[in-house]
This record gives structure tokens, sequence and C-alpha cells, in this order.
């Protein structure tokens, strides 16, 4: 048993001791972490753990006991989408949407520390999710017109 | 992947502690730090994890000239931390934003990735040419070179701390990794850093990773480099005498002739560019 806050709401989550944070998290339906992989390698499974992105398959969940979790699920308030989301959707930056539960909170962590990320900075926090569909270059666009709106600026 | 056989997290809040039950269980038991290799690689004989976090291990701090880097410190922290973008002129700082993903760098600790020597590791290579050295914990404390770690039998020593002398916190230094994508692991990497004094290098550091085998130091070259100027022609030569000095083979990633030209290549571009003469890559 793990003690989590997951977006917003605090309880128990039963958990075996080699469990990753990933199975705890999708044995409950929160499905919009998704398993590309399970090795680390795709980003699909991205939350945010105390604010900073991360694979959520090579978390154990026993380390996570204790912490704050915001998945896909939680980043919309009151059916709004979140400004990266509405940004995917305005620069066209799903395809098969696989990849961009995991994209828009590396994304989303990415602009609560930098408000205004060169290109290359964006490219840089996207570097661990993989995309076959995009191309990465709309994605990229998504962000920065995400960063604009977030600074007020659209 | 999960670890299914693992039937128990012991959370100790000595370092005393946590060595007991490690040594009490060589086979069965793994310290916990990061985990990010311990999810993907664990044996199946691993049922008892010994999760560090709980020794306050994470602090980045000065001591004397000294930087000493939490074992539990996770690449992240490092990278952001102020103290690493004093030192070497922020040489680990750059080292660390080409390692893995930012969502990986948010898990793996700098303590994990210095013991856990995977062959194509750029931390391990960036931290020979600092002459780090881990402060362990065996039942005494104790420090030894990184060079020299990873020998001996029984569990390896719980690692405390990577500490790094104030001599080569004042280094030039300087990295090149070769790898296919950039997250990708490198087909080859190598690190270079010297005490420069007056124009003449005194004292230099040279290591090589991904060979394929783990990063070490060339003793010979970093001999050759002592006493130059470090002119282009000093450093083609040492650069020349990397590529021969490496043990490199053939795998998956590039052929062992493919490496030796990295390793030129690689050795030249940090030497130049601790010359003064680089050109900004990567
Ligand atoms: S499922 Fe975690 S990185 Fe691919
Ligand atoms: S939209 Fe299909 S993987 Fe990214």
């Amino acid at each position: 048993m793990i003690h989590l806050t997951v977006n917003g709401k605090e309880r128990d989550w039963d958990a075996l001791p080699g469990d990753t944070l990933l199975d705890v998290l999708r044995r409950e339906g929160i499905t919009g972490v998704k398993k590309g992989c399970g090795s680390g390698d795709c980003g699909a499974c991205t939350v945010l753990l105390g604010g900073r992105a991360v694979n959520a398959c090579l978390v154990l969940a026993a380390k996570a006991d204790g912490a704050e979790v915001v998945t896909i699920e939680g980043v919309s308030s009151d059916g709004a989408l979140h400004p990266v989301q509405e940004s995917f959707l305005e620069a066209g930056a799903v395809q098969c949407g696989y990849c961009t539960p995991g994209m828009v909170l590396s994304a989303i962590a990415l602009l609560a520390r930098n408000a205004s990320p060169t290109e290359h900075e964006i490219r840089e926090a996207i570097s661990g999710n993989l995309c076959r569909c995009t191309g990465y270059v709309k994605q990229v666009e998504a962000i920065e017109r995400a960063a604009a709106r977030l600074r007020g600026e659209r | 992947m999960s670890l299914r056989q693992v039937q128990r997290i012991a959370r100790p809040t000595t370092v005393e502690e946590a060595w007991a039950i490690r040594r009490a269980a060589p086979d069965a038991s793994r310290f916990l730090a990061g985990g990010v290799d311990l999810v993907l690689y664990a044996p199946p004989s691993v049922t008892t994890l010994i999760d560090l976090s709980r020794l306050g291990l994470d602090g980045i701090r000065e001591e004397g000239d000294d930087l000493v880097l939490g074992a539990m410190a996770t690449l992240s922290q490092a990278l952001e931390s102020p103290l690493v973008a004093g030192s070497a002129g922020g040489f680990l700082r750059d080292v660390l934003r080409r390692v893995a993903s930012p969502p990986q760098r948010n898990l793996a600790t700098i303590g994990g990735a210095a013991v856990r020597g995977h062959p194509w590791s750029d931390v391990v290579t960036a931290l020979l040419v600092l002459d780090a050295q881990l402060e362990t914990y065996d039942g005494r404390e104790a420090r030894l070179s990184l060079a020299a770690a990873g020998a001996g039998e029984g569990p390896s020593p719980l690692v405390r701390a990577i500490r790094i002398p104030g001599a080569w916190r004042g280094s030039r230094a300087a990295f090149e990794k070769f790898s296919r994508a950039a997250v990708d692991v490198a087909m080859l990497n190598c690190a270079c850093s010297a005490l420069v004094e007056r124009g003449t290098c005194r004292e230099a550091r040279v290591a090589v990773g991904g060979t394929p085998a783990l990063a070490r130091r060339l003793l010979d070259v970093e001999r050759s480099l002592a006493g130059t100027k470090l002119t282009a022609v000093e450093t083609r030569a040492a650069a020349e005498e990397a590529a021969r000095g490496i043990e490199a083979r053939d795998d998956l990633r590039a052929s062992a002739a493919y490496r030796r030209r990295l390793a030129r290549v690689g050795v030249e571009r940090c030497l130049e560019s601790i010359a003064g003469r680089g050109e900004e890559t990567g």
C-alpha cells in the first residue's frame, strides 16, 4: 500500500513492492498514462512527480510514496483544457495521439520553470518523448504558442 | 517491466543500518537510489530493495575547495546546481545536459550513474577527468578514487557522495560524445581536462568511454601532455596516441576502426577547446 496524491486527490493505492508507478496508475484506470515501451525510452508514460516530468515506467511505486503525481487526466480544470492542450489542438500537433499525454506533461514541466524557452530548449525538453507520427515540428510550434499564451501574449 | 520478485522495501535511516541489511543478503538485496537501473536490470535473485532516500545524501555542497555531490542528488539537481555550474567552467553541467532525457535525469542519481558503470556512461567519463573520488561506507567510512573503484570481493560499498577535489574543480575541461540521436547512448565518448599555468599544461586527464568498454583514463596520453603548451601539433599527437591507446572493439553501435577515428577526433576537439581554439560543437 502506498500513499499518493494523484491529480489533487490524496489516498492509499494498492501496490506490490515491485510495482512501478505506471503499473499502479493504469491498474486503477488512469490510462492517460501510456505504456509504450516499459523501459524508459519512449516517454509515453510521462507524469509529473513532485512537479518534475519522469518516466512512470522507471519509477518504483514505493519510491513515490507520499508524493504528488499529475497525469494528463489532471491538467484540465472544470472541463477547460490546459493552455498547452489548447495549443496542441490549434497547431495540429496531435495525430494518433499516443505520445500526446507525455508530450503535453513534458511541456507543462518545461513552461513551469522557463516561461520563454528557446526552440532548442523546447526540443531538449521533449527529447525523451518519441513521436512516430508528427515529425515534432508542430509540437514545437504548439509549445511556443502555449508559452506565449501563458505569458498572456495571445 | 516490473520487479515481481521483490518482496520487501527496507527504509533505513542511517548508513550503518543500510549497510547491515545489504551485507546480510549480498545476492538478495540491492541499494535503491534512483531505481532506473533496478527496474530495468535487477537480477531475479533480488527480493529486498534498500531505499537510500532517507539517509540525507542528496545535498550538493562545498567543503573547502572541494565540491561534494551527495550520491542521491539527481542528475537534474546536479545540472541545476550553481556550484556545479561554477566548477571547471561548467564542464559537468554541460555533460549532464547531454545525458539521457530530462525525465530520466529527474530520476537517475549521480551516485547511481557513477557506480553502475554502464559501458556507455557519459557521467563516468566526465568524473574520471575531474579526478572524482567516491565517499563510501562498508562498515567504515572511506574515500577511493573512481578510477580504482569497482574491484574487490563481496557487495560494493554504499556510496555516500562523489567528491571533486579543488584542484580539478579549477581545471579546464571538455567533453565529446558521439551518438546516433541526442538521447541515444554513445558510440564513444571522451573527456579531457588540464591544469594550465602560464600557458603550460602542468597536468592532464584524458578518458575515453564506450569503446565499447567502460571509460578508463589513458595514462600515457596524460603523461605526454604534461609540460606541453597544448599547441595544435601537440594536441594532434595526443589525439593520435589516444586513438591507438583505447581497447576498441566492434559491437552493434560501431566498429572498432570507427571508434578509433572517433577517439582521435573527440580527444582532439576536447584538447583544442581546452587550449582555447575549439569550435562550438554539440
Ligand atoms: S513506457 Fe515509459 S518510457 Fe516508454
Ligand atoms: S501523434 Fe502519433 S505518436 Fe505522436
